[in-house]
């Protein structure tokens, strides 16, 4: 009997919701088969089966939540399990009852070979007063523990106000103390209820380390429980905009001769069965400028107060999916021609939007871009997905008026936007960086060539 | 009604018990001729006989072993030990048998008798005459504890002890045998074994004490303003009144206990996890104990430092009243 379990499938995921059973009990199937789908807050996971067998009993319904470490499914794959061996030899001994000669000889043999290097008696009842219990059970070895310094987080306070605070329904531990050692006095608990009654009282909950206030409804108003999906993009939103001070360049780019550029080739491109996007550029000129500025790819360890330079260039793309904002991210983009992006991105869209997007492609981005063109829009201010640094927006590829040799022309217009972390980025970074982004893109040859 | 001191209301109790039941006997070392190295059993002898009020030898084994024997066979004997520091080698009899008996003849034999012992320090003696061993006898099932503090209640527990079916050991706070004096009733009466004295009602503070300390911590609280304690003579050691504190501390919130036995084991221990287990969301502050130093009891120039005086019980109550709840 094989009891498959759920397991950490990565990212600090610990639940998922059953989507889909393949299988029902009783049914074959074989190893490497999806047994279930499984919805967590990034990804539907596949999960394959571990072994060929026979499925004895599922776990959660469809709809509902499973935890690492929850029963997934019992599988009968022909081996018993040891719990049932043992079954098996009690029913054995059970039936030699009746034949003392045997059972003797079979108890001494037992002896002889758990205890073959002591020749004493038999030592259960030894003793001359009462029973004392003996077994050749064998306790862990003796090593002195050493106390762990776990930080107490309760608030000093008498059993009295404790007490008080409970029937007021208060948690005491909210209460600022103002006795000695910051002690939570009574009057501190009456305090508190009357300033909680004064003003209108906020539920707050925990988010991020932040308080956040609880929302009322008005007369009328839907309320609509969000995806697990929105839930990680709250979580990834709040964390980057708590933490990382963001500043945004926004600038134009004129790009006519990468127009030309792609005009030019992208039927050659299509006879390679290769879409060729504007996005694949956009890429490749990141990858260069990356490697003039490396610090656009990095991590920022605030804690140990230093800066991660990431050893790859795993560049992620927003794709919009009906259920919200996903970043799959393109690994090694930099060792990559610009073919394979261009594929590269149109699978990873395709995945994330039929949400079947592997999990290892959402994870170990190093830096993002998000495209706001397709709504037209001149200008955004990206939020950096964190622990990354920076975030390139790039908009709608437009003709405009611009003046060149104090002629008015007609061009080509990228609306760029470059938002990075300000803590280890200085704007003039930023700007440098932008700068030889722009360098590339403006010129395709000397980004293929260089 | 006469005006008697503890020591003159013991021999009262004594003396009526013996007029009134010919099966109690009363000896011990130099309790006959003597009538005690305190005077407890003074005129005894003279007026019930030798054999019925007798010295021993030295031998506190052969005191308690012997009264273990006349109690199986139909006497009521109250026993002496000269000092409670002298109890310890009839310790065992007291513990492995005289505690037992009951238990071990599965009900057959009660054994009614009494051992009275003087205990406690504070009157400049020598080694082994001061010691406060309540913890050796209340930790023993099957032996009942009681400390009077009062003339009326010496007398009164005395009785009941006599009366009692099961050994009751009376340990009799020598420093205030003649300390003074109360006016008690003539005739025979009982004090309830196992049931506290209230002292003074109170609502701030509640203050637990036995013996010769009791009056000490009424001394106190007169050097103390403000503060309305309520002061309880436990009276009783086993079995305790636990309904008696626990009703008072969820009053006060707040409780001091006063002993002169050493800290460590001691009954405060005792008592304080009882009020931790039945009052503790009553507690206003953590319950305070002030007992004598875990130290052999020092000779009359350090037991000044040993004893616990007014000062320090005013001192205790008040730093438990500053705390803010």
């Amino acid at each position: 009997m094989f009891n498959f379990k759920f397991a950490d499938i990565g990212e600090g995921i610990h639940e998922g919701k059953i989507l889909e059973w393949k299988y029902k009990k009783g049914d074959k199937i074989e190893e490497g088969e999806t047994l279930v789908i499984v919805e967590t807050d990034k990804v539907n996971a596949e999960i394959p089966c571990p072994v060929d067998g026979t499925i004895v009993e599922l776990g959660p319904d469809e709809g509902e939540m499973i935890e690492v470490g929850d029963l997934l499914a019992k599988i009968d794959d022909g081996e018993g399990t040891k719990e049932e061996t043992e079954e098996k030899d009690s029913t054995k001994e059970d039936s030699s009852d009746g034949d003392d000669d045997t059972e003797e000889k079979e108890s001494e043999e037992k002896n002889d070979k758990e205890d073959s290097s002591s020749d004493d008696e038999d030592e259960d009842e030894g003793g001359v007063v009462g029973k004392l219990e003996s077994s050749d059970e064998v306790i862990e070895s003796s090593q002195e523990t050493k106390k762990s310094s776990s930080k107490n987080e309760k608030v000093l306070a008498t059993p009295v106000a404790r007490k008080m605070a409970s029937d007021l329904d208060i948690d005491i531990n909210q209460v600022k103390g103002s006795g000695e050692h910051g002690r939570v006095l009574k009057e501190d608990i009456e305090n508190y209820k009357q300033s909680a009654q004064s003003s209108e009282k906020l539920t707050t909950t925990k988010q991020a380390g932040i308080d956040v206030p609880e929302i009322k409804s008005h007369e009328g108003d839907k309320r609509e429980k969000i995806s697990s999906l929105r839930r990680s993009v709250v979580r990834a939103m709040t964390v980057s905009k708590q933490i990382i001070p963001h500043t945004t360049l926004i600038d134009e780019l004129d790009v006519s001769d990468l127009v030309s550029f792609r005009n030019e080739h992208k039927e050659k491109a299509a006879n390679e069965n290769v879409k060729l996007t504007y996005m694949a550029f956009i890429i490749k000129a990141l990858t260069k400028a990356i490697k003039d500025y490396p610090i656009l790819n990095s991590s920022f360890d605030q804690v140990n107060e230093e800066i991660i330079y990431r050893n790859n260039i795993n560049i992620g793309i927003a794709v919009d999916t009906p259920d919200g904002l996903i970043v799959p991210n393109i690994k090694n983009a930099d060792q990559l021609s610009l073919f394979e992006i261009a594929n590269k991105v149109e699978e990873l869209a395709k995945l994330a939007k039929e949400r079947k997007i592997q999990l290892s492609d959402l994870q170990k981005g190093t830096i993002s871009i998000t495209n706001f063109g397709a709504f037209d829009a001149i200008s955004g201010t990206p939020v950096i997905k964190h622990p990354e640094v920076a975030i390139l927006g790039i908009g709608k590829i437009d003709k405009k008026p611009v003046v060149r040799d104090n002629e008015i022309v007609i061009r080509d217009i990228l609306p760029l936007s470059l938002t990075f972390d300000h803590r280890i980025i200085d704007g003039a970074d930023g700007g440098r960086a932008m700068l030889a982004f722009k360098k590339y893109l403006k010129d395709p040859l000397l980004l293929l060539m260089n | 009604m006469a005006v008697k001191t503890i020591l003159q209301a013991i021999n009262d109790a004594l003396d009526q018990a013996m007029e009134k039941d010919e099966s109690v006997v009363v000896y011990g070392e130099d309790v006959g001729f003597e009538g005690g190295v305190f005077r407890a059993t003074a005129g005894l002898q003279k007026k019930y006989g030798e054999k019925r009020v007798f010295d021993t030898p030295i031998a506190e084994a052969g005191i308690v072993g012997s009264a273990i024997g006349m109690a199986i066979n139909g006497l009521k004997p109250v026993v002496e030990m000269q000092f409670s520091g002298f109890s310890l080698p009839g310790y065992n009899q007291i513990v492995a048998h005289a505690a037992r008996f009951r238990n071990r003849s599965r009900g057959k034999y009660n054994l009614p008798m009494v051992v009275r012992m003087p205990y406690g320090g504070g009157v400049r003696a020598l080694e082994h005459h001061s010691e406060s061993l309540e913890t050796l006898y209340a930790h023993i099932p099957g032996l009942k504890l009681v400390i009077p503090s009062t003339p009326y209640d010496a007398k009164g527990l005395t009785m009941a002890a006599i009366n009692h079916p099961d050994p009751v050991i009376i340990m009799e706070p020598k420093r205030i045998y003649r300390a003074f004096k109360q006016d008690i009733p003539d005739e025979a009466y009982e004090v309830e074994i196992g049931k506290a004295r209230m002292v003074k009602e109170g609502k701030d503070i509640t203050i637990i004490a036995w013996g010769a300390l009791v009056r000490e911590v009424e001394k106190a609280m007169k050097k103390v303003e403000g503060v309305d304690a309520e002061i309880i003579d436990l009276r009783t050691i086993a079995p305790m009144d636990t309904e008696t504190i626990i009703e008072s501390v969820k009053k006060t919130g707040r409780v001091l206990v006063v002993h002169e036995a050493v800290k460590s084991f001691g009954p405060a221990a005792e008592i304080v996890s009882r009020i931790n287990e039945e009052a503790f969301f009553y507690l206003e502050a953590a319950p305070k104990r002030l007992t004598g130093f875990d130290v052999t009891v020092p000779l009359p120039k350090g037991e000044e430092h040993f004893i616990i005086k007014p000062e320090r019980i005013a001192y205790e109550v008040k730093k438990l009243m500053a705390q803010k709840a």
